[in-house]
């Protein structure tokens, strides 16, 4: 039995907007272990993104603790969770957010310049399927390979934890699933993935299930049986 | 990697890095060129003085004797003099020179353009520039007073920079005047003595030492005060306001418009600094990254704009100003205040790029990567009226909306106008003033100045001959002000005055003083009050009381008529008479100046000022161009995912490009509504503070120069939002749409 690498103590977000503030986390707990494969599920506004947001050290909590890899990142300063971003965690996120003025092999290269272990581009590219489309630019790709570009950018710095914001949210079905394909194969090496969506769909390949709603964890359940990603279509 | 993302950034938003490189470029080049056209002046002049030993007083006399000298030498303060004989001299064509009779050349030396140096040779050393114009060289031989001189050398002299043949010539006229140097004539009575001070601090005392030890002093005059250093000097004081308000304006207008474009740049990469962000690049990397924009663009830019300073604009002025007064090696300064405003040009914009940047980097990463949350400014103005069109709805909204581009807009376009409303009216204002002093005022063709102590027989024959127009002009001093001058008429209506709404006046009170205008308003002296004045020469003084004022744009003096003056007891001798009659060569007339002739020298002027006008009005085109291309391309980029809305709704893109120029119109003509009367109010301050103290004359802009610069703005306005309204045509709404996601 594999240990919890991420555990989420009590953790909540309120935002103030003018003079009315408003929860969008009010005290999640969870744990996940290495290597998982992790669906995070829940309606808009339920809190999903911002839980996300927090645990890849891109916004601040304001009460509560997570602790990734035995360490409190929650308690870290801004240059500490700058260099938490840039060693451990890997986003891709719904829009891509790919500089659209470098190339693809670029784009992926850039993470050279924040990490220092890092694969060899070309080898990520390879592994998300665009080695004939290194030296294109972002606008001269699909959504489904622009995604991808986000992919191969993300494991280039092998991260610990890749954390996925509606990755599959504006692809169609077809792309969406290779994207899944592409994200599963990361868990198998023992990297934890965490998908946010509102797709239950996506729910039936993931190792765990977490429903979340009004800012709370309604259910967090282990699935025996994931099927596989070509079983399901949506 | 960071760098190829620069220069692609770059390179996919030229035309904003383009116009911030242009505008930093004309901003510093027009600042830092007209600051070493002037700086140029005063150190051109600096350097000729100092090298050739311009004296510091000229003491004016009659007949000094070498004893004289001598005795002035003596002096303790005095480290050297020199004898000198001025007199007019005529030539074989009818030209005048001013002949100057030296026996040694340590003080105001020459400097020979070409020919040799000054020696006891027998010839003569002429003013260049007269050489030029009347094709004289070297080893040529010219006549000057019926002796033949061979031109020995052309030369420079640092007390001749500027020489007009008579007070009422504004401008030299080097075709028939010029000065010549020779080292002996017969029967040389020496006028003035040339004094080389050890202390200049002590020039009173060394005045009065002069002026107690000889008794044929008439006056002790300070180079400063001679027409030649007060005019050059002059046109440098006067330059000094232009350049305030001329190149500090543009760099305003250049630097409000870079740095907008710089926040907006930034602003625009929001997302792509929370990308960079949530990949983990550090808040320094980012700043670094960010900050290469805006410097390695305005470095260049600054760069650029100095070396356009000097050797464009600096170099274009003062050839200007060097074929107007005589000095060798005239070339523009660059002095260490235009590299500091080069360098804060940049630095301000490296500091506004930071303050934008970390702006967005006080954001966490999440928030960078959502769509900015709305602000105060994005609330939608209520439009109630239904009958506004839709264009003219999302025009009003967009520019409240976006109210600092609309402002910076209004602000350069505005200046602009202004501008040329300001360098029109300027051409405007002189040709009023040519008009008004030769048309108006002149009422005659020639002015015969006389020579002295005429006798009665002499002057009546002139008088038949050329009319009894005439007057005599005393230099006075009046008690607790400047040295003046003292114009005495009798010349009925062919010397004729206004008031100072330039509508005619008479002068018929015969029992007091006249004074001009602004030397009441100087003076604080108004009709009623008195004022004790003696003439040169003379002891006695004189009480009078101001009975009027007159308007003179070009001497602040006082007149009184001839009666006046005979009431006094004073002698009425005069020194001029003014005719519509062309003179002969006459041995009691010592020049005849005709006011064909000073017209043309004006429109020399004029044409100098054409020339500087031109740049101006150019700069002003360029200026307003880049601003308005600037906040076009701004708008577009901001607007390309409505506009691409707009395609899918079905607009046309005429329909679509009409909306956009619509908006570039209203700036247009609200800059033009404030642009007009500001070009009016900077035209009239820069004739107040600029023009030296002796001219009155303000802004009189014609109604067509308003209309020129209001059809101009409003054109290039036109033409520019049209121009960059074609990129409307080019916006692919399907990839617009995806990219505003």
């Amino acid at each position: 039995m594999k240990e919890n690498y991420i555990e989420i103590e009590n953790l909540t977000k309120t935002y103030k907007i003018g003079e009315e503030s408003f929860n969008a986390l009010s005290g999640i707990n969870l744990q996940i272990k290495q290597g998982e494969f992790v669906v995070i599920l829940g309606p808009s506004g339920a809190g999903k993104s911002t839980l996300l947001n927090i645990l890849g050290g891109m916004d601040s909590a304001t009460s509560g603790k997570i602790i990734v890899g035995g360490e409190e990142i929650t308690s870290y300063n801004d240059k500490e969770l700058t260099k938490y971003r840039a060693s451990s965690v890997g986003f891709i996120f719904q829009f891509y957010n790919i500089l659209p003025s470098l190339t693809v092999l670029e784009n992926v290269n850039l993470i050279k310049d924040v990490t220092k272990t890092v694969k060899d581009a070309p080898e990520a590219i390879k592994k998300v399927g665009l080695e004939k489309h290194m030296n294109k630019f972002p606008s001269e790709l699909s959504g489904g390979e622009q995604q991808r570009v986000s992919i191969a950018r993300a494991i280039m710095k092998n991260p610990k934890i890749l954390l996925c914001d509606e990755p599959t949210g504006a692809l169609d079905s077809k792309t969406g699933a290779e994207i899944l394909k592409i994200l599963k194969k990361e868990a198998d090496e023992d990297t934890t993935v965490i998908i946010v969506t509102h797709n239950s769909l996506i729910a039936d390949v993931a190792d765990r299930v977490i429903r979340i709603k009004n800012g709370k964890v309604e259910s967090n359940v282990l699935n025996e049986k994931p099927k596989k990603i070509d079983e399901v279509s949506w | 990697m960071l760098k190829q993302k620069m220069k692609r950034d770059i390179k996919n938003n030229l035309s904003q890095f383009i116009t911030i490189f242009l505008m930093v470029a004309i901003g510093i080049m027009a600042y830092s060129g007209i600051e070493a056209y002037m700086d140029g002046m005063t150190e051109t002049a600096k350097v000729f003085y100092e090298e050739n030993n311009l004296q510091d007083m000229n003491v004016y006399g009659i007949n000094f004797t070498e004893n004289d000298l001598e005795k002035i030498k003596s002096i303790k303060n005095v480290k050297n003099a020199e004898r000198k004989s001025s007199i007019n001299a005529t030539t074989d064509n009818d030209n005048t020179l001013l002949l100057n009779i030296i026996e040694t050349n340590e003080i105001s030396k020459f400097y020979v353009i070409d020919g040799e140096g000054f020696s006891n040779k027998d010839g003569v050393w002429l003013d260049n520039f007269y050489a030029i114009e009347n094709n004289i060289k070297v080893g040529d031989t010219i006549k000057v007073n019926n002796d033949t001189k061979k031109v020995l050398g052309l030369i420079n002299v640092p007390d001749h920079l500027y020489d007009t043949k008579d007070e009422s010539e504004l401008f030299p006229n080097r075709k028939t005047f010029g000065f010549a140097y020779v080292n002996k004539m017969d029967n040389v009575s020496y006028n003035y003595i040339m004094v080389d001070l050890e202390d200049t601090s002590k020039y009173n005392e060394t005045k009065e030492e002069i002026e107690d030890s000889l008794s044929n002093v008439l006056a002790v005059i300070d180079i400063k005060d001679t027409a030649s250093y007060k005019t050059y000097q002059g046109e440098i004081d006067e330059g000094k306001t232009y350049v305030g308000v001329f190149s500090g304006l543009f760099l305003l207008i250049a630097l409000l418009s870079t740095l907008t474009t710089m926040t907006r740049v930034v602003q625009n990469q929001r997302t792509q600094i929370g990308t960079l962000k949530a990949l983990g690049f550090s808040n320094k990397q980012i700043l670094m990254h960010y900050i290469g924009y805006g410097f390695y663009i305005s470095l260049i830019g600054a760069i650029a704009g100095l070396l356009l300073g000097y050797f464009f604009i600096g170099n274009v002025f003062i050839n200007l100003e060097m074929s107007f007064f005589e000095v060798p090696n005239g070339k523009p300064l660059m002095n260490s205040v235009s590299y500091l405003v080069a360098a804060l040009t940049v630095l301000a914009i490296i500091i506004v790029t930071i303050i934008s940047v970390k702006n967005i980097l006080k954001e966490t990463p999440a928030s960078c990567l959502q769509k900015k949350a709305p602000t105060q400014k994005s609330k939608n103005i209520k439009i109630k009226n239904d009958k506004i069109s839709f264009s003219t709805r999302w025009n009003l909204r967009d520019v409240l909306r976006n109210k600092t581009r609309t402002i910076l807009g209004i602000i350069g376009i505005t200046c602009s106008a202004m501008l040329i409303v300001c360098a029109l009216g300027m051409l405007n204002s002189m040709n009023y003033f040519i008009d008004l002093q030769f048309n108006k005022l002149y009422n005659f063709d020639y002015k015969l100045s006389l020579k002295n102590n005429l006798t009665e027989e002499e002057l009546n024959s002139l008088k038949e001959k050329y009319g009894s127009a005439t007057s005599k002009t005393y230099g006075i001093e009046i008690k607790g002000l400047d040295d003046n001058n003292l114009f005495v008429t009798d010349a009925s209506d062919k010397v004729r005055f206004v008031d100072k709404k330039d509508k005619y006046m008479t002068l018929t009170n015969n029992e007091g003083i006249y004074i001009t205008n602004k030397l009441g308003i100087n003076e604080n002296l108004k009709v009623g009050d008195t004022i004790t004045w003696r003439l040169y020469g003379t002891d006695k003084y004189y009480t009078s009381t101001i009975v009027g004022m007159n308007k003179d744009p070009q001497n602040q003096n006082v007149t009184i008529t001839r009666e006046y003056l005979e009431s006094l007891g004073i002698k009425y001798s005069p020194d001029t008479i003014y005719t519509n009659k062309t003179p002969e060569d006459d041995a009691n007339i010592e020049l005849s100046a005709s006011v064909e002739e000073l017209k043309k020298g004006m429109d020399n002027m004029l044409n100098t000022m054409k020339t500087m006008l031109v740049l101006i009005i150019g700069i002003a085109i360029i200026l307003g161009t880049i601003i308005i291309y600037n906040i076009g391309i701004l708008s577009l980029t901001e607007k390309t995912y409505q506009f691409a809305t707009l395609k899918v709704l079905g607009f046309k893109d005429k329909q679509i490009r009409k909306i956009f120029i619509k908006q570039n119109s209203w700036i247009a003509i609200i800059s033009i509504i404030l642009g007009l009367p500001l070009g009016y109010a900077l035209t009239s301050y820069l004739f107040k503070v600029a023009i030296e103290e002796h001219y009155d004359f303000g802004a009189h802009i014609n109604i067509i120069s308003y209309i020129i610069a209001a059809i101009g703005t409003y054109l290039i306005t036109y033409i520019v939002s049209n121009i960059l309204s074609k990129k409307i045509e080019k916006i692919d709404m399907v990839t617009s749409l995806k990219g505003n996601e």
